[in-house]
C-alpha cells in the first residue's frame, strides 16, 4: 500500500519543501489562546440535564438496598437510575478480557470504591448533586482484596465469583534458550522492584453529553473521546444498538494521554436520557471523581528483573517477572499495559534469549487504564536499573555496559527476542552525542569529589525505545478483540480551489492538524493557512482510529499523502482533457498540472478542480466530477502474533538517551534535579516544535513518576489520595530546564521517514532520575527500588532504624 | 436548607467592561456564573478546589481562582476573563506570545497562566526569574513541561516593554473601544 | 463538586456580623477569603445554613503599624500584605514566611486571620504568629477579647473561637532591633503545605544568643513552641554544635506527630529537628 504514497520529501511535486519540518505556528492556537475553543463542558443543549453519580464508598460491598424514591420526588430531577437498569438494559465492558468486565453502575455489589452506584439527571449540576444525598444505598460489607498480593491468597476474597480466583491472566513468554543463556553466565544479577499507581490527569477531566434519541433509536455521543469510532463500537456492543446508529463527537480535549476514560459515564448518560424521553445529558467528570474512580490510575506493579552476563558486562539473557494489580475490572484496557513492553522487551540491546512471566490479578483498586507509555516506563525503568547494578558489580561505566550491548547501526532492522522488528537506529552516536554535549567525563569528576565530601551527588544513565505507531496485533497476547487502527483521510478542493482535509479525530494538543496543513500545503504549494481541517464524527469520516501508541502524526502523514496522490492522479486525468494530451503524460509541479514534455503548458489545479465541478460541458461525460479523493493508512507489513506473542507490531524505534544529575538531600529525604541533558533520535521531524513539546511534556510526566506522583491505598483499598492536595502534579518549580539534541536517522519504513515520538521522554525520565538517585545512594550501599522516590521513602532507607 | 428555595441574592458585577446584573443562588461560583450564565467560557475548570488555576481570572486586576470564590463576592468588583484580550481578532501580546513561543499544547491550561501572567506584568514589566517562576507555580500545566511557558511569558513582557504598555492598560483602552456604543447595561 | 445550599449575608459591622453568627450558633460560619471554606464547600464537606461574608465590613482591611505592632485586619488579604510598604523591612520574618504560603492567586484572596482562624497545624502563619508572639484581638457577643497566639491554637483546625466570635485582628509585635530570622521548611512541592517546617528568630548579644524563639509547624496539631530548645540556646555560643544540640531538643519536643502519604511520624519528628537547627543557623547569621 505504501507504494503509492511518496515515501521521501524528494518525491513530492515542488521544486521547495516549505512547510514539512519546520516549526510551524499551529493553526489550532488563535483559537486555544483566547478561549474560544469548544471543549465538551462548553456545550449546552436544548433541554440538557446534568448527570451527577453516587458512588461506593466501600472496597468490596454487597448492594443490599437502594432507596431512591425522595431523590425521585426532588424537584428537577428527571431520572434515576441503578445497577439494575444497567443490568436489565446493558451488557457488561468489552473493553475488558472475556469475564473480566462490569456494568455502567455497580449490579449487586461493588469492587472499588468510588464505583458508580445510582445516577441522576437534574436541570442543573448543583442539583443534580444535592439529590444524590437524598438516596439511601444500604450496603453488606465483604472482605477486601487489597493488594495484588493479597489476590493471589489461597483464601482470598474473589472479585468475580465465576472465575474461581482472581488472576485474569497468567502467561509466561520464552524467547530463545533463556535457561541455557542463566546456566552459562558469568553473573547474574537480580533486583526486585516496585512501581506504584499513578495516572494521567490531564487538566481537562472527562466529560459528555449524550442523547438516546427515542424515536429513531440514534444515540449521538459527545465528548472528549480520544478514539471516537473505537469508544462507539464499544457503546453500541454494550448498549446493543447497531453500529450505525451509534454517533460519536468528539471534541478537542484539554489533553488525554491515554487517561481520557468514560466508558461508563457515556453510558449512564445513555441510559439516563433513555430514562428521561431522550432528552441530552451531560455529565462532567469533576476532579475528585477522576481521582477516585477516573481513567487515571496505571500501572500497579512487582517486578522480578534478572540479567545474565558475560565477564566483559554483554548481557546474554532477560528475565522479567511482572505481576500486576489491575483493579476491580480489566474494564479500561488495563492489561493492555502488560502487553505492550513485548514492542520494546530487551530496549536498545542486543540480547536474544529473554522470557517474560505475567501475572494479572484483580483487586478491590480502580480498574488501571491506560497511560502515557502505556506499560513500558516502568519496564523500561527495571531494566536500565539493573544493567546500572550490573554495571557496578563488574566495575564497568554506566555508559560503557550499555555500549557493549547495543543493537548495532548496521543490524537494522532487527528483529527483537520478543518478536517486534525495529526499523532503524544509531544507539550509539545518540550516547556519544550526549556524552559529548554533558562533559560527561567533568560530571563524573565532579560527582566523584562531591561524595567524597559525602554528598549524595548522582547521576544517571537511561536509553530506552520508545516503540511508535502501534497495530492492535501487539495486543493478542491479553485477549482484547482487533478493531484495526486504519486512519483516513479525504482531501477536497472546492470550486474556488481552496483545500480541505476531513478526517476523524479531535485535538488534544499535539497539533495534529497543522501537521495534516503542512504536509497537503507542500503537495500542493500553498500555505498551511490556506488549508482548511475539518473534523468529522464517527459515522461521517473515512475509517479513522485517531490518537494512541504513538502512531497518529505517522498514520495522518500516509493517509494525507495518499489522498493527495490520488487526487492528484483525479486531476491530471481532467487536466489531460483540457491540455490535450494523454493522461500519463500531464504531473503536478509546484501547484500546477503541466505537460511534462512541455511545461509551459499548464493549469493550476484550482483551475482543474474548478473546471471538474463547474465546466461539465468541456470534460466527457463519463468523467467523475469530484476533486477530492480518500486515502486509509495502515502500517505495512505486519504480522499476526505467534503461540509465543511474537508479532511485527509497532512499526517505528524511536530511541533516546538521557542524563541526569540528582542530589538527594540525606536529612529530608527530597532530591533536587540539577541538570539533565538528552538526545533523541525520531527519524524525520515533521515539525520539530511539536515534537519537543512532546519531549518536554513526557520529561514533567517523568519527573512526576519518579518523585511525586502516586495513588495511595490503605489495608482496607480506601484511597488516601483523593486531591490535588495529595496527588501531586509537578509544577514549574519541580521540572527541570532541559539541554537537549536531535538526531535523526530516518525510518525506512514510514512516509517521510518519521518515528512515532508522541510518548517520548516519559518512557526514559523515571528510569534516568531513578538511576541517578541509585548513583547518589550508592557510597552508603542503599538502593532505592520503589517509585516514586518520594520523601518519606528516601527518608526510611536512609534513616532505616529511625522508624 | 429550609423547606422553600434559597433565596436568591442580587448580583451586580462588571465583567469585561460591562456591568451586568444577576439573581443568583448564593452558592453560585464565581467560575459557574461567568461560564453558565454569561457563556464566557474560555474560564476553564481543571479541579474546582483552587490546585490547577485553570480557572484563574482578574479580580480588580488581581489574579484569583474563580472556582473558589462565590459570585456574590465578586460584586461590585470588576472582573476581567480571557475574552477581555484579543480586541477585534487582534491577538493581545500575551496571546500573541504564547502562540509565537509555543506555549501550550492542548490550550486548556492557556487561560489561567495568561491571566496569571497579566497581573504579574503589569505590577512588574521586568520580573526576575524568580518572579516569574513565583507566578506560574501557582498554575498546573501537564502538556507543555513549563519551558515553553516561560519563555511565551518573558516574549510577552519583551514585547510590552518595547511598545511601553502594560498588559491590562492595554486592555483598558480596548475595552472602552469596544463597550463605548451601547455599553453598559 | 458543587457546594451545597446556604444562606448568604453580608454584614457592614462587625456588631452586625457577630449578631448574625449568634443567632445560628453552630449552622452558620465566616467567609473571608475562601481558599479554605470554598474548597471543603465544593466537597461538601463543610454544610453551613448561613455564610456570613465579612469582607464588606468597612475597615477590616486595614493594615498599620502602631504601639510597635504591625496590626492586620480580618479582611486583610495575604497578599495585601505582602505588598504592604517598607514590609520587608518592618517585618521581614512575616513577608518571607507569607511567600510559602500556598501562590500568588490563592493569597491575592486568602486573609491573614482567615489562615490564623483555620489553624492548619502545616500552615505557615500561625506558627509565624506564635514566633512573633502575636496577639489576637477577638470580637463577641459578649464584647471584646485579646488572647495571645500560643493560648489560641488548641488543635488541629480548632482554635478558642467561639462560633459566635470574629478574629477582627492580629497584632505582630516588630521584632527588636538586631534580630536575625528564619523560616525552613520541607514541601513536596513549592508552595504545598509544610511537611515539616520551623521558624526561629534570636539576637546575638556579646557573641552569645539571646532572646532565642523556637517554633516548629507541621508537627503536631498546633504550633509547637520549644521552649527546651530556646533554653538551651540562651546563652549559648553560636555555631553548629548549639544549633545541632538545640535542633535535637525541638525534635525530641514533638509529641505524636503526624503520619500520612507524604511524610512518616518519626521522619516528621526529626526533619523538624532539621529545619530548627537550619533556620538557627541562618537566623543568626542575619542577627
Ligand atoms: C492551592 C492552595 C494551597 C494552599 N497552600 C497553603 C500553604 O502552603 N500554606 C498555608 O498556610 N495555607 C495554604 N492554603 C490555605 C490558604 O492560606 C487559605 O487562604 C487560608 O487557610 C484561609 O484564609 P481565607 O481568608 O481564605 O479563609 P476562609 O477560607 O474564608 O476561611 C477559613 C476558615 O476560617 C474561618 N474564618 C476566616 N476568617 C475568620 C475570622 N476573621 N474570624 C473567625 N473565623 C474566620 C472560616 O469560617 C473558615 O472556617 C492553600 C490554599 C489553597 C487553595
Ligand atoms: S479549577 Fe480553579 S484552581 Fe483548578
Ligand atoms: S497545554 Fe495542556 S494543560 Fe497546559
Amino acid at each position: 500500500m505504501s507504494g503509492s504514497i511518496p515515501n521521501s520529501l524528494e518525491e513530492l511535486p515542488v521544486s521547495e519543501i516549505r512547510w514539512i519540518g519546520k516549526g510551524v505556528e499551529r493553526l489550532e492556537d488563535p483559537s486555544l489562546v483566547t478561549g474560544r475553543t469548544e471543549f465538551i463542558d462548553n456545550v449546552v443543549l436544548p433541554g440538557m440535564l446534568h448527570c451527577a453519580i453516587l458512588r461506593s464508598p466501600y472496597a468490596h460491598a454487597r448492594i443490599v438496598s437502594i432507596d431512591s424514591s425522595a431523590a425521585e420526588e426532588m424537584e428537577g430531577v428527571y431520572a434515576v437510575i441503578t445497577g439494575s437498569d444497567a443490568a436489565r438494559l446493558t451488557n457488561p465492558a468489552t473493553t475488558a478480557p472475556e469475564g473480566w468486565g462490569g456494568y455502567c453502575l455497580a449490579h449487586e455489589k461493588t469492587r472499588f470504591v468510588g464505583e458508580p452506584v445510582v445516577a441522576v439527571a437534574a436541570t442543573n449540576r448543583y442539583l443534580a448533586e444535592d439529590a444524590l444525598e437524598l438516596i439511601i444505598v444500604e450496603y453488606e460489607e465483604l472482605p477486601v482484596v487489597a493488594n495484588a498480593q493479597a489476590a493471589l491468597a489461597a483464601d482470598a476474597a474473589l472479585l468475580f465469583e465465576e472465575h474461581g480466583s482472581n488472576v485474569m491472566l497468567q502467561r509466561k513468554f520464552t524467547w530463545g534458550e533463556v535457561d541455557e543463556a542463566f546456566d552459562q553466565a558469568d553473573l547474574v544479577v537480580s533486583d526486585d522492584y516496585r512501581w506504584n499507581r499513578l495516572g494521567a490527569n490531564p487538566m481537562e477531566t472527562f466529560g459528555c453529553v449524550v442523547d438516546w434519541n427515542p424515536a429513531d433509536d440514534m444515540l449521538t455521543c459527545r465528548g472528549s473521546f480520544q478514539s471516537q469510532s473505537h469508544m462507539g463500537l464499544a457503546r453500541s456492543l454494550v448498549l446493543g444498538l447497531p453500529s450505525n446508529q451509534v454517533r460519536m463527537i468528539s471534541h478537542p480535549h484539554g489533553g488525554s494521554f491515554g487517561g481520557k476514560g468514560g466508558f461508563r459515564g457515556v453510558d449512564i448518560c445513555a441510559l439516563l436520557s433513555k430514562a428521561a424521553s431522550g432528552r441530552p445529558v451531560k455529565w462532567m467528570e469533576d476532579r475528585l471523581e477522576y481521582l477516585l474512580a477516573g481513567a487515571g490510575q496505571s500501572w500497579d506493579r512487582e517486578y522480578r528483573l534478572q540479567l545474565a552476563l558475560k565477564k566483559d558486562g554483554t548481557v546474554t539473557g532477560l528475565r522479567v517477572k511482572l505481576l500486576d494489580d489491575m483493579g476491580g475490572t480489566a474494564e479500561a484496557f488495563g492489561a493492555v499495559s502488560a502487553a505492550k513492553p513485548l514492542a520494546a522487551f530487551t530496549g536498545c540491546y542486543a540480547i536474544q534469549a529473554a522470557e517474560y512471566d505475567l501475572t494479572l490479578v484483580a483487586t478491590n483498586k480502580i480498574p488501571q487504564s491506560p497511560y502515557r507509555g502505556m506499560g513500558p516506563p516502568p519496564h523500561n525503568w527495571v531494566l536500565e536499573q539493573t544493567m546500572d547494578k550490573a554495571a557496578r558489580e563488574l566495575g564497568l561505566d554506566p555508559a560503557e555496559i550499555r555500549r557493549r550491548n547495543y543493537i548495532p547501526a548496521d543490524a537494522f532492522p532487527y528483529t527483537i527476542a520478543s518478536g517486534n522488528e525495529y526499523d532503524s537506529g544509531n544507539y550509539e552516536a545518540a550516547l556519544d552525542e550526549l556524552l559529548n554535549m554533558a562533559d560527561y567525563e567533568r560530571l563524573c569528576a565532579e560527582r566523584d569529589s562531591a561524595q567524597a565530601e559525602g554528598r549524595l551527588l548522582g547521576l544517571g544513565l537511561a536509553n530506552t525505545i520508545e516503540p511508535g505507531v502501534f497495530d492492535w496485533n501487539a495486543y493478542a497476547i491479553v485477549g482484547l478483540e482487533s478493531t484495526g487502527v486504519p486512519e483516513g483521510i479525504t482531501v477536497a478542493i472546492d470550486v474556488m480551489g481552496r483545500i480541505t482535509a476531513r478526517l476523524g479525530f479531535s485535538l488534544e494538543g499535539q497539533g495534529q492538524y497543522t501537521l495534516v496543513a503542512q504536509v497537503l500545503a507542500d503537495y500542493f504549494a500553498v500555505t498551511p493557512a490556506d488549508v482548511s481541517i475539518v473534523y468529522q464524527d464517527s459515522l461521517s469520516a473515512p475509517p479513522h482510529f485517531g490518537p494512541g501508541g504513538s502512531r497518529l502524526g505517522v498514520a495522518i502523514t500516509g493517509a494525507a499523502l495518499g489522498a493527495a496522490r490520488l487526487l492528484e492522479r483525479k486531476l491530471a486525468r481532467v487536466a489531460a482533457v483540457l491540455l490535450q494530451c494523454g493522461p500519463d503524460d500531464v504531473e503536478l509541479m509546484d501547484g500546477f498540472l503541466r505537460v511534462r514534455a512541455m511545461p509551459e503548458a499548464r493549469m493550476h489545479f484550482a483551475e482543474v478542480a474548478g473546471a471538474m465541478l463547474a465546466r461539465s460541458d468541456l470534460l466527457p461525460e463519463d468523467s467523475d466530477p469530484q476533486p477530492q479523493a480518500t486515502y486509509v493508512w495502515t502500517a505495512p507489513g505486519r504480522t499476526p502474533a505467534d503461540e509465543q506473542g511474537r508479532a511485527k507490531s509497532y512499526l517505528t524505534a524511536a530511541n533516546a538517551c538521557h542524563l541526569v544529575k540528582v542530589e538527594v538531600d540525606r536529612d529530608t529525604g527530597t532530591v533536587d534535579i540539577l541538570g539533565y541533558w538528552l538526545v533523541d533520535d525520531c527519524g524525520t521531524r515533521l515539525n520539530p516544535v511539536t515534537v519537543e513539546g512532546q519531549t518536554m511534556g513526557g520529561i514533567a510526566q517523568g519527573v512526576g513518576a519518579a518523585l511525586l506522583e502516586e495513588y495511595v491505598y490503605d489495608e482496607s483499598a480506601q484511597p488516601l489520595t483523593s486531591s490535588f492536595m495529595d496527588y501531586l502534579l509537578p509544577s514549574v518549580y519541580e521540572v527541570p530546564r532541559v539541554e537537549k539534541k536531535a538526531l535523526t536517522t530516518p525510518s525506512p519504513f514510514t512516509p517521510l521517514g518519521a518515528k512515532g515520538c508522541g510518548e517520548g521522554a516519559m518512557h526514559t525520565t523515571p528510569a534516568a532520575i531513578m538511576c541517578a538517585i541509585n548513583d547518589a545512594l550508592s557510597p552508603l550501599g542503599l538502593s532505592a527500588r520503589e517509585v516514586p522516590a518520594s520523601p518519606r521513602r528516601l527518608w526510611k532507607l536512609l534513616h532505616e532504624n529511625a522508624d | 436548607m429550609d423547606e422553600d428555595k434559597p433565596a436568591r441574592v442580587a448580583v451586580t458585577v462588571t465583567v469585561n467592561g460591562r456591568r451586568l446584573s444577576a439573581e443568583l443562588e448564593p452558592r453560585t461560583t464565581l467560575a459557574d456564573f461567568l461560564r453558565v450564565d454569561l457563556g464566557l467560557t474560555g474560564t476553564h475548570l481543571g479541579c474546582e478546589h483552587g490546585v490547577c488555576g485553570a480557572c484563574t481570572v482578574l479580580l480588580d486586576g488581581r489574579a484569583v481562582r474563580s472556582c473558589i470564590m462565590l459570585a456574590v463576592q465578586a460584586a461590585g468588583h470588576e472582573v476581567t476573563t480571557i475574552e477581555a484580550l484579543a480586541n477585534e481578532g487582534e491577538l493581545h501580546p500575551l496571546q500573541q506570545a504564547f502562540v509565537d513561543k509555543h506555549g501550550l499544547q492542548c490550550g486548556f491550561c492557556t487561560p489561567g497562566f495568561i491571566m496569571a501572567a497579566a497581573e504579574l506584568l503589569e505590577r512588574d514589566p521586568d520580573p526576575t526569574e524568580q518572579a516569574l517562576l513565583e507566578t506560574l507555580g501557582g498554575q498546573v500545566c501537564r502538556c507543555t513541561g513549563y519551558e515553553a511557558i516561560i519563555e511565551s511569558v518573558r516574549d510577552a513582557a519583551e514585547k510590552l516593554r518595547q511598545q511601553g504598555v502594560g498588559p491590562l492598560e492595554l486592555l483598558a483602552a480596548a475595552l472602552e473601544k469596544n463597550a463605548a456604543p451601547g455599553g453598559g447595561e | 463538586m458543587k457546594p451545597p445550599a446556604f444562606e448568604y449575608a453580608a454584614p457592614t459591622s462587625v456588631a452586625e456580623a457577630v449578631a448574625l453568627l449568634d443567632e445560628r450558633g453552630f449552622d452558620a460560619k465566616v467567609l473571608a477569603g475562601g481558599q479554605s471554606l470554598m474548597a471543603l464547600l465544593n466537597m461538601r464537606l463543610a454544610r453551613p445554613e448561613l455564610l456570613v461574608d465579612i469582607a464588606r465590613v468597612p475597615g477590616l482591611d486595614s493594615i498599620e503599624i502602631s504601639d510597635g505592632c504591625l496590626v492586620v485586619g480580618a479582611m486583610v488579604r495575604q497578599r495585601s500584605l505582602e505588598f504592604f510598604p517598607g514590609l520587608a523591612d518592618s517585618h521581614p520574618l512575616l513577608l518571607a514566611g507569607l511567600r510559602h504560603v500556598a501562590h500568588p492567586q490563592n493569597r491575592n484572596q486568602g486573609t491573614v486571620c482567615g489562615s490564623l482562624a483555620h489553624a492548619d497545624p502545616a500552615a505557615e502563619l500561625p506558627a509565624l504568629a506564635v514566633a512573633a508572639g502575636a496577639e489576637f484581638v477577638i470580637e463577641g457577643p459578649d464584647g471584646k477579647r485579646s488572647e495571645s497566639a500560643e493560648d489560641f491554637f488548641i488543635t488541629y483546625l480548632t482554635t478558642t473561637l467561639e462560633p459566635a466570635e470574629l478574629l477582627v485582628e492580629a497584632r505582630f509585635p516588630l521584632l527588636r532591633e538586631g534580630s536575625g530570622w528564619s523560616v525552613q521548611e520541607v514541601t513536596r512541592r513549592h508552595g504545598d503545605f509544610a511537611l515539616a517546617g520551623a521558624v526561629v528568630t534570636m539576637r546575638i548579644a556579646d557573641a552569645r544568643v539571646a532572646d532565642p524563639r523556637v517554633v516548629a509547624f507541621g508537627v503536631g496539631a498546633v504550633p509547637l513552641r520549644c521552649t527546651a530548645a530556646e533554653q538551651a540556646l540562651a546563652g549559648a555560643e553560636p555555631g553548629p554544635a548549639a544549633w545541632k544540640e538545640a535542633g535535637a531538643l525541638v525534635a525530641e519536643a514533638v509529641e505524636d506527630p503526624l503520619d500520612d502519604v507524604h511524610a512518616s511520624a518519626a521522619q516528621r519528628r526529626s526533619v523538624a529537628g532539621v529545619m530548627a537547627s537550619r533556620a538557627m543557623e541562618e537566623a543568626a547569621a542575619r542577627a
